[in-house]
């Protein structure tokens, strides 16, 4: 019998995650803690998977000078440590730490099953990170669905609430149709290759030449099409809106950047790594979804009046844009495109909760009314991150954009270069909307109530957002570091 | 030297963020002291700027080596007078915002950012740092009208943002596919000017970025027909806002077009010389003529803006010596004449609260100093002899007759259209007896609006008598462009359009 090949270090964070999350649970049911106790179990899961994060960078960085990437390869050519899923986890986890901040008035405000929040969000984050480490295609739909399930549980939590039960069904049904055409995708993929590793897919199409690829080229549309709607890349975007707006708005931000990390990473590293053979069939693909994505994301958010589908819409238009990196066949745009964005749409929402509640409740932009007045320090932070995510130089969105735009221009797609800039002038459009209304219309009354984390998550996220813009460079270099083996 | 340019408003708006917002009356009073200082340090370094042909003062820090971006600063004879205006105009602008009675903090720290701002727009020497500053500004000037303006503000907000935010968008693209061409060319992508001056360009490639870098300025000028978001923003915007917006942003377009557009394309420039001319040439009869109509004194004084800018346009693209000298002094000239008309007309909107010129009437008997000043600038902005605005038109049209004669001609008439509306203007306002009783008890200028007034009308006179203090020093930077564009091109300006100019610079190479 031949045991299976062990690296423990290559799922280190991951292991870590899960058993924070078995250890919430459990102690939740054995000592009934102050929630607080089990927020700290959480804060050191996520310090302890973040250290290990980086004694794997570090390892990776080290594989790569001295040449051995093949020691990269953990279980049998199950798990990668490379730079590209090392990245993906660091950012994964460092999101998961803002977003639990972000939302952590809203696990307190869940009162005892505040317990399973924390486990959701941690076990989330454990499929996600299996996702974007995986090598094996199989792998990476198992970790996609921990992930996704753990999100759609999320989407409901406020099950007393007709619009989170509606979000929460319309996520999981959507969800679950999404995720079966990725795994058809991926078994027509092993029809035409007889490889389920993606480092071995490749490898069979530099030896072989395929005559008839119809398989295979059907295998890619459906997997593009099954990790598209996971980012909320149009045509595939339906649900974000209804999501976006129904789901407790404390730990939105969190679930929709999570989905965008994993689903980014996983779709460079099938197309970028796997089937770079293919690129004449799947670029232009690529690039049709970017645009119709900028388009239908930027034009329908224009109308928008609650803040949420504002946000949803505009996340669309976002998936869009980090697509447009993916177009051009590099990934240090993308990377560092998904990065900025998850930081200012974690903090973006834990205004949209501070100001509107962080439950299901709607969040309409007349609630923002002269904000400026009743919480001048919140009110910029928002215009600072709306700024960011509109791409105003100066702020991380801009470098961003440059970085995708630029990669992509690069590639000999300008007419994407120029549709996507000209989108960025209309998402100003609806982000300035929402400033005029906070800094230029009458105050209300209402005060808003910002607890100590919201706090500090809005901190983070805003100082972020202009510090990752002035010095983008050790954020970017990380991200051209981030190899994919 | 020059980045302390740049720090030191946005030090300074942090340092009035600081005082409590309760302090009401410190802020405005402690941003004007602070705004002094831009102010010295620019009139220091036009005292020991040289008037030789490249940069000077120039500062070099790598940003982000990969894409080849750095902190880049630098000053030349085109850049210098428009430092030294933005300079002037900031702590101006500010004297004449007592009226702002609402979040007196926020404005007077939006308008440092927005100084710090176009300080940079005009200090960059690399293309990815001008574009961060040209789109910055748009932020400040955003709120400053759209918080601090009259009834229509976010409207009028909306849509100065907009407007420019599109044409940035294509002029950003087009910084991009520069930066790539000079990758091809020399193996890593370059945004520093003097690298991108150096490229082989195709015909093709040429013109369509010519395209887009003339777009983005064209609206922020703004040339005709993309000048409709300019009468909204000003008659909107407070008038510190007005000031700034006609005194330096507009600037920034008529800048952009000097610097990069004839920088980067001169082959292309020397192809459109015809069809920037002849926009140009719209702008200056159209802003004319509908000034003429116009019953609102702020709205008459931003038509008349369209216009005059149209001579610097003109000046611009007529490609010879006294054309760009004219059309780099002209901002100057506009920025100081237009500025002092925009501060004008919110003293006057300040007592009665009105612009409508029909409200007005027979104020010089009421309002002798005010009717002194307003005559005065409006002589300089109608080009008087003597005052500034006739040297940079005279410059402008004598530059322009070498090579674009007929349509010189028809801009020579904007010059008499600009004394019907502006004298008209006077006559309905300011001559005869006063009929309204409101009119009759309007109070002179103070002692403060003298004081903000005077230094433009010293200036103006300055420059009229002796525009040579300026002039030798923009000489050797617009001869260079000059000098750039026969190089790199088979074009030869003819041949009284490097002699011509009656101000013969000293200097000249």
């Amino acid at each position: 019998m031949v045991t299976p090949e062990v690296q423990w270090i290559a799922i280190f964070p991951e292991l870590i995650l899960a058993l924070g999350a078995a250890a919430v649970l459990l102690v939740e049911v054995q000592w009934k803690p102050r929630i607080g106790r089990l927020g700290l179990i959480a804060v050191f899961t996520v310090l302890l998977a973040f250290g290990f994060t980086i004694l794997q960078w570090a390892q990776a960085e080290d594989a790569l000078r001295v040449g051995l990437t093949g020691d990269l390869v953990g279980f049998s050519g199950m798990i990668l440590m490379d730079g590209f899923a090392v990245f993906g986890r660091f950012v994964l986890i460092s999101i998961m730490g803002l977003g639990l901040l972000a939302g952590w008035r809203f696990i307190e405000s869940l009162g005892r099953r505040g317990a399973e929040a924390i486990a959701l969000v941690l076990l989330a984050t454990t499929g996600f990170s299996i996702m974007v480490a995986s090598n094996n295609l199989v792998m990476m739909f198992l970790g996609l669905e921990v992930g996704s399930i753990a999100l759609y549980v999320l989407a409901g939590m406020t099950r007393d609430k007709t619009r989170s039960d509606e979000a929460a069904m319309k996520y999981f049904l959507l969800g679950s149709f999404a995720s079966a055409i990725f795994i058809y995708g991926v078994a027509l993929l092993y029809a035409g290759t007889g490889e389920f590793e993606i480092l071995a897919i490749r490898g069979f199409f530099r030896d072989v030449i395929v005559t008839r690829p119809a398989v295979i080229l059907i295998g890619m549309g459906l997997v593009i099409v099954g990790l598209g709607f996971k980012v909320s890349a149009a045509p595939f975007h339906t649900w974000a809106p209804d999501v976006y707006q129904g789901a407790p708005a404390g730990i939105t931000g969190y679930m929709a950047s999570m989905a965008k990390i994993a689903g980014f990473v996983a779709i460079a590293r099938i197309l970028i790594t796997g089937l770079p053979q293919f690129d004449q069939s799947w670029v232009p693909v690529l690039a049709g979804i970017a645009a119709v994505s900028m388009l239908i994301g930027s034009v329908v958010a224009l109308v928008q009046n609650d803040i949420r589908r504002l946000l949803a819409y505009s996340g669309i238009a976002h998936a869009g844009f980090i697509m447009t990196g993916v177009v051009g066949g590099a990934t240090k745009g993308m990377l560092f495109y998904v990065t900025v964005y998850a930081i200012q749409l974690v903090g973006a929402f834990a205004i949209v909760a501070a100001v509107s509640g962080s439950d299901s409740s709607a969040s309409d932009i007349d609630e923002y009314r002269g904000l400026a007045k009743r919480s001048p320090v919140l009110a910029v932070s928002f215009a600072v991150l709306l700024l960011g995510m509109a791409g105003l130089p100066l702020t991380s969105g801009f470098v961003a954009k440059f970085a995708v735009f630029t990669e992509a221009w690069a590639g000999g797609y300008a007419w994407l270069v120029v549709m996507g800039l000209l989108m960025s002038v209309v998402t100003f459009g609806f982000y300035m909307r929402v400033i005029v209304v906070m800094f230029m219309d009458e105050a209300k009354d209402e005060q808003v109530a910002v607890s100590a984390t919201v706090r500090w998550a809005v901190g983070i996220a805003t100082v972020g957002t202009v510090l990752l813009g002035i010095v983008p460079e050790p954020l970017l270099r990380m991200a051209a570091n981030a190899f994919s083996l | 030297m020059l980045t302390w340019l740049i720090v030191v408003p946005v030090v300074a708006a942090i340092v009035v963020v600081m005082v409590p917002s309760k302090r009401e009356e410190i802020h405005l009073p402690l941003g004007i002291t602070l705004s002094v200082l831009p102010l010295a340090l620019a009139a220091y370094i036009f005292y020991v700027f040289e008037p030789i042909a490249g940069f000077q003062f120039t500062e070099n820090a790598v940003w982000y080596e990969p894409w080849g971006i750095s902190w880049s600063l630098g000053l030349d004879g085109i850049s210098m007078p428009m430092v030294l205006l933005t300079t002037l105009l900031v702590p101006i602008a500010l004297g004449a915002s007592t009226g702002i009675k609402t979040r007196r903090k926020e404005f007077v720290a939006n308008t440092l950012l927005l100084e710090a701002g176009m300080i940079g727009v005009f200090l960059a020497t690399d293309l990815f740092l001008f574009f961060v500053f040209f789109e910055v500004i748009l932020v400040p000037m955003y709120f400053i009208i759209g918080i601090w303006g009259s009834d229509g503000r976010k409207y009028a907000a909306m849509k100065f943002f907009l407007y420019t935010a599109f044409g940035s968008a294509l002029m950003l693209a087009g910084i991009i596919a520069l930066a790539l061409t000079h990758a091809d060319q020399y193996g890593s992508p370059s945004f520093s000017l003097a690298d991108l001056m150096s490229l082989e360009l195709s015909q093709g490639d040429e013109r369509w970025l010519f395209a887009a870098f003339a777009l983005a300025f064209a609206i922020k000028v703004p040339l005709f027909p993309f000048h409709t978001w300019l009468p909204d923003a000003h008659t909107e915007a407070p008038t510190a806002g007005s000031v700034l917006l006609a005194g330096v942003l507009l600037k920034l377009g008529t800048y952009g077009l000097l610097r990069y557009n004839l920088g980067l394309f001169p082959e292309a420039s020397v192809d459109a010389v015809w069809i920037m001319g002849t926009l140009a040439v719209v702008g200056i009869v159209y802003g004319a003529v509908v000034a003429v109509v116009q019953p609102d004194l702020k709205k008459l004084v931003a038509y008349s803006s369209v216009s005059h800018l149209g001579f610097i346009v003109l000046g611009t693209f007529a490609l010879t010596s006294g054309g760009l000298q004219g059309a780099v002094i002209q901002n100057v000239n506009h920025g100081l004449t237009t500025g002092a008309l925009f501060l004008l007309v919110g003293m006057i909107y300040e007592r009665r609260h009105t612009k409508q010129i029909s409200e007005f009437g027979g104020l010089q008997k009421v309002m002798p100093i005010y009717a002194g000043f307003f005559l005065f600038m409006v002589f300089a902005s109608i080009g008087l002899p003597g005052l500034n605005g006739f040297v940079g038109e005279f410059l402008v049209l004598i530059g322009s007759y070498t090579t674009l004669p007929v349509l010189t001609v028809i801009a020579a008439s904007g010059v008499i259209l600009a004394a019907i509306y502006l004298l008209w203007a006077y006559e309905r306002v300011f001559t005869g007896v006063p009929e309204k009783e409101e009119n009759k008890i309007l109070s002179d200028l103070s002692p403060r609006e003298i004081g903000l007034l005077a230094p433009l009308a010293i200036l103006v006179v300055v420059l009229g008598l002796y525009p040579n203090v300026l002039l030798d020093k923009i000489a050797p930077s617009t001869e260079r462009v000059l000098d750039h564009i026969e190089a790199t091109t088979g074009y030869e300006v003819p041949e009284p359009g490097r002699l011509g100019d009656v101000f013969v610079a000293k200097g000249e190479n």
